[in-house]
């Protein structure tokens, strides 16, 4: 490992930060196609789940799926935002969690803190680093009995269903504005 | 030439760089953000860091065509360390040329002798003090200098740069002495030519390039 030789004072120089304020405010068209993406992307996934898994002891809808949203209508050009990194993130997260869950479940706060490590240094290694990716690893260990009941299903049921649900919204919302393309990459 | 990305952005910056930065506020950056529609995630040092790599990415494949051994001059008669300067002299005129590396028997380069060297020797530090003092007094050449052999005259060591050196390299080069030309070496440090800075430049020259 590297580190900068420059010692203790530019370290903490760096905690002062680099750039003048945060990148600027979008206009209210693009907050308006935001809201509506995501207002129609967690309406397909939630209706969707009261209306075919709530019955079935599955869940679709996770906390996780919100995450995702911010990214996928709140900043659709971002790399964290496009398919591969939607599915792939969510995926690998998801057996990473589970894995963990099954492996260490005994001793949660390091089965928790293994499980989100991991699921980001796995999504980084596959070039699939999505955030919420993180929250779907973490909701797989101190997810309720019903999550741990599934075992590698909630894999599949919620963690490849729902983003690929939202997927399709992105697609069919976030192209019909002129100033919005999505994806700007699949894989 | 291969740019050692975690060495970049310690890198004192070099001057072309600093005027790429210098030409970019952070104020035009967020305007451009402001520009495109829809949230970028980055932020405005973000894109300093990656206008500035890929500035001298950009450089570097417009000045790819620039090398040492492309532009060098081939076909230079060097002179050896035991020639006398009264034999180097007519060599630099005949060559056209104001400085000549000094080799030895296997071609390696044991130094340069340049017109300022040469002049040195004479006696005067420029061609117009001598100008001047041959003006006032006819008799001011030391004439004993002109069998005096090269190598006690010579540039060493000399600044010398291997046949794939690039733009970067050469700038590098020039900037760290102040001859005219600069000799070009074989892998096994042999002289393989002479790069005139004239002709460099004229490399370089933005309009004058296909």
């Amino acid at each position: 490992m590297r580190l900068r030789p420059s010692g203790l004072k530019s370290y903490l120089g760096k905690m002062r930060g680099s750039t003048h304020g945060s990148p600027p405010r979008v206009r209210l068209p693009e907050v308006l196609w935001s809201w509506a993406g995501a207002f129609l992307g967690i309406t397909a996934v939630g209706w969707l789940n009261q209306r075919f898994f709530a019955d079935a002891d599955l869940t679709l809808t996770i906390g996780s799926i919100g995450a995702s949203a911010v990214l996928v209508f709140g900043a659709v050009r971002s790399p964290l935002a496009q398919p591969r990194n939607l599915i792939g993130g969510h995926v690998l997260s998801a057996l990473v969690g589970v894995t963990c869950w099954q492996w260490l479940g005994g001793d949660p706060w390091l089965t928790q803190s293994v499980a989100v490590a991991t699921a980001i240094a796995l999504m980084h290694l596959t070039r699939t680093l999505h955030p919420p990716g993180g929250a779907t690893a973490l909701i797989a260990v101190i997810g309720s009995d019903q999550v741990h009941a599934m075992g590698y299903l909630f894999v599949l049921i919620p963690a490849t269903l729902g983003p690929l649900v939202l997927l399709a919204v992105a697609l069919l919302v976030n192209n019909i504005p002129a100033a919005r393309r999505y994806p700007e990459f699949w894989l | 030439m291969n740019l050692n990305p975690s060495l970049a952005f310690s890198d004192p910056l070099s001057a072309e760089d600093q005027i790429a930065e210098t030409n970019l506020t952070d104020d035009d950056i967020l305007e451009a953000m402001r520009e495109i529609p829809g949230y970028l995630d980055i932020t405005t040092s973000d894109f300093r860091a990656l206008y500035h790599l890929a500035h001298r990415h950009a450089v570097d494949r417009l000045f790819s065509d620039i090398t040492a051994g492309r532009l060098m001059r081939r076909e230079v008669r060097p002179l050896t360390p035991d020639t006398p300067l009264a034999e180097a002299i007519p060599s630099f005129v005949r060559q056209d040329l104001k400085s000549l590396p000094v080799v030895d028997g296997q071609r390696r380069v044991l130094g340069i002798l340049t017109e300022t060297d040469v002049l040195r020797g004479l006696g005067a530090e420029t061609f117009l003090a001598l100008l001047a003092r041959v003006i006032a007094d006819a008799k001011c050449i030391k004439s004993e200098q002109h069998h005096r052999p090269v190598c006690e005259l010579m540039t060493a060591p000399v600044v010398s740069v291997p046949l794939d050196a690039g733009m970067r390299e050469l700038l590098a080069a020039f900037s760290r002495h102040a001859g005219r030309a600069m000799p070009v070496l074989t892998n096994d440090g042999r002289l393989a030519g002479l790069l005139p800075r004239k002709v460099f430049l004229n490399a370089c020259h933005p309009d004058r390039r296909p």
